[in-house]
């Protein structure tokens, strides 16, 4: 309806200033085009308001972990140039992460409470020398395959560059799980090739602030936020750990 | 006057740059706008992350400068229009009559404002080119000249979409 368009144009304020003074001189003298303009005012005044609604339920978590790491991988090239020892390091990888849900199958069936997750993960990276990571040198496209889908599987938004630590190798990224919840570890080595882990853990777990401890000669930092607690761990000191900590904590 | 060497390549940095600071603050727009036109939620959620990637794959086509959340709201209305909808259509399957999915889950909707659920779920209600239009104009802040050139439509229509629409609200009064 003609009359319909130009009233809802006056309310959203479209009209030019000739329209909108001939529809208000209409509007002065005619009864029922007042009440027409009444009903579409009426009709559209929650329209934003609902609107707005949708967007607090947007699965933002979930939305946030499907953005690409970096800049799309084609496959075509993604294989391509790869050499023998990056496929023994994919091997490695594999392997690796197998023993890994293996070990943390085993073992973590004995320790039931929530807070012992610490302590298996300690466990568990005392078993990793100073061999275990620095041999493996994925090319940057992989690890950041690894990353998205391990922040997809946490529901963290992780890239290679806001895990990036000072001093350190990031070298692979892998999935393992704990009492049913989703742990992503992401492993790096200093320049002697010692291993430093950074553990994130959907346990949905209140926040709480960053704290640290010594387990025989491991260093762990650790705090919750986002529903996830997040760990480094490795043979550093302990001031060393709370750093890195709080540089990641900063980031993600 | 000399241009500066090359600036294009300056140009596709700064370019995949914004792209990518622009993505996450408008994760929760795109999604909006990606239930409005399929009101299926695991469509928008698809909707969502085909647009985040095809951004990324195109950012060197992002003018700096100018709106990236509009260009990422166009990027997912050419997706929806050019690949989900078409086929979906093609495989015979179509939408189902999802009245109620823009509206709220149970326990949000007691905390919510009851008309705002109502509104929602008459949007929800209306035909698709009138819930992109009033998504565009009262949820995105469009005016009707920029609605117009987003959807390729003359002004006129997109005063006849926001009529109709608000006259159908109008009767849930």
């Amino acid at each position: 309806m003609a009359d319909d368009d130009d009233l809802v144009a006056l309310i959203d304020n479209e009209l030019d200033e000739s329209s909108r003074n001939a529809l208000l001189a209409r509007l002065a003298a005619d009864e029922g085009l007042r009440r027409r303009y009444d009903e579409l005012r009426a009709g559209g005044a929650a329209i934003g308001e609902g609107l707005d609604a949708l967007l607090e339920q947007a699965p933002l978590e979930r939305l946030r972990a499907t953005i690409p790491a970096d800049e799309p991988v084609r496959p075509s090239s993604r294989f391509a140039g790869r050499g023998l020892w990056q496929l023994a390091a994919g091997i490695a990888i594999g392997l690796l992460a197998a023993g890994a849900v293996a070990w943390f199958a085993t073992s973590f069936g004995l320790l039931r409470e929530q807070e012992d997750w610490r302590s298996a993960v300690a466990e568990y990276a005392d078993l990793y020398t100073n061999e275990t990571f620095s041999p493996l040198h994925p090319d940057a496209s992989l690890q950041a395959i690894e990353l998205s889908a391990l922040g997809a599987k946490v529901g963290a938004n992780l890239t290679p560059e806001n895990i990036a630590l000072p001093g350190l190798r990031f070298t692979v990224a892998f999935m393992l799980a704990y009492e049913g919840s989703p742990l992503g570890v992401i492993a790096y080595v200093d320049p002697s090739g010692a291993p430093v882990l950074l553990c994130i853990y959907a346990n949905r777990a209140a926040d709480a602030p960053l704290r640290s401890e010594r387990q025989d000669d491991l260093s762990l930092a650790w705090w919750s936020s986002g529903g996830r607690s997040h760990l480094v761990i490795g043979r550093i000191p302990e001031d060393r750990a709370v750093a890195l900590a709080q540089t990641i904590e900063k980031r993600i | 006057m000399e241009e500066a060497a090359d600036p294009s390549g300056a140009m596709s940095e700064e370019s995949r740059r914004e792209v990518r600071a622009g993505l996450e603050p408008s994760l929760a727009r795109l999604w909006r706008y990606a239930l409005v036109l399929s009101r299926a939620r695991d469509v928008a959620d698809d909707l969502v992350q085909a647009t985040c990637l095809r951004a990324i794959e195109r950012a060197d086509q992002f003018v700096p400068g100018t709106r990236v959340d509009r260009w990422l709201l166009a990027i997912l209305r050419s997706i929806w229009l050019n690949e989900i909808r078409s086929r979906r259509v093609r495989e015979g399957g179509g939408f189902v009559d999802a009245e109620d999915v823009l509206t709220t889950d149970g326990a949000r909707e007691i905390e919510m404002n009851m008309t705002a659920s109502a509104v929602l779920r008459a949007i929800g209600q209306l035909p698709e080119a009138q819930r992109e239009t009033v998504l565009l104009v009262y949820g995105e802040g469009y005016s009707y000249a920029e609605a117009a050139s987003a959807l390729a439509i003359p002004i006129g229509t997109v005063m006849s979409r926001l009529a109709a629409a608000r006259a159908a609200l109008a009767k849930l009064k």
